[in-house]
């Protein structure tokens, strides 16, 4: 994980897309095993009756990846602030997620070197959670 | 179901937008950094057993999260926008207070659920000096499975 400078940032820069197979076992283990969740995340004859086409990955599981995406992408030393994200189609458990996004803004405001980014969770190349992401990074100056 | 002449919104939903729940005590659990940890294969070191930090989206496992006591306009529900903001990392074992309060309700006439309702609520974590250290917000698309092809919530 390498450290990345507000100064080193420009807009319209694109971050690596990275590919997640999301499965039953992680939405189940993600929240633990002895955790109540939706059925339809571990079931996907649950999750084809509710017309989904198998088994539902978790909102939560997408904007905990998307956090980590960002937080990988800024560095130890930058932070996550915020993470927006909406649920534009839901996604199935054993397909491909790709995770893609760019910087959309930068400024410095109250101090703090911020960084505005777009992120996507794209299945069969269509966007399927579209997220508005905040981090702070450090300075070299 | 037939798609209703009028709001389903009652006074009562409206009275709750704005008003504050009592406090919940909730614990950032050294196991649930953990798995979740594991499960997302996050080897970032600032979060390896022995930092005492836990990795932001812990938030997902913390009750008393955003809802508790929402309003139910209609009986079905799709989550269809989430948010978290992060003021300091969480710390491993610390006992935050969950505040929880309703930001908005309202209708929206149309799409694939012909009537449905938004509800969007959220709590805020405090530390126990009284500091902000996170926010959790959703929305909630409420609609009648009767009306829609239903759809789980995420």
């Amino acid at each position: 994980m390498s450290q990345r400078y507000y100064e080193d940032v420009n807009v319209d820069d694109e971050l690596e897309p990275l590919e997640r197979v999301p499965t039953t076992d992680m939405a189940i283990d993600f929240f633990g095993r002895d955790n109540p969740t939706n059925p339809a995340f571990a079931d996907a004859e649950a999750g084809k009756r509710l017309g989904v086409g198998g088994a539902l990955v978790p909102g939560l599981l997408k904007l905990a990846w998307i956090t980590q995406y960002v937080s990988d992408w800024a560095g130890t030393e930058g932070m996550v602030r915020s993470v927006r994200a909406a649920y534009r189609r839901p996604d199935v458990a054993d397909r491909p997620l790709v995770l893609a996004g760019r910087v959309v803004e930068k400024r410095v405001e109250d101090g703090a070197h911020l960084v505005e980014l777009e992120i996507v969770t794209l299945a069969e190349g269509q966007p399927s959670t579209r997220a508005n992401v905040q981090v702070q990074l450090p300075s070299r100056g | 179901m037939a798609i209703p002449e009028q709001s389903l919104i009652t006074d009562e939903h409206r009275a709750a937008i704005g008003r504050k729940s009592d406090p919940v005590t909730v614990t950032i659990r050294e196991e649930d950094a953990r798995r979740m940890r594991d499960v997302l294969g996050d080897t970032d070191p600032r979060y390896a057993d022995g930092t005492g930090i836990a990795p932001p989206y812990v938030i997902a496992m913390l009750g008393g999260g955003p809802r508790r006591g929402m309003p139910q306009v209609l009986p079905g529900g799709l989550l269809t926008q989430q948010e978290w903001r992060f003021t300091r990392p969480f710390r491993i074992g610390e006992q935050l207070q969950a505040i929880s309060q309703v930001y908005d309700i309202r209708d929206r006439l149309g799409g694939r659920y012909g009537y449905s309702v938004l509800v969007t609520q959220g709590t805020d974590y405090y530390d126990a000096d009284g500091n902000h250290v996170a926010a959790a917000m959703i929305t909630i698309t409420q609609f009648d499975p009767k009306m829609a092809s239903g759809r789980s919530d995420e």
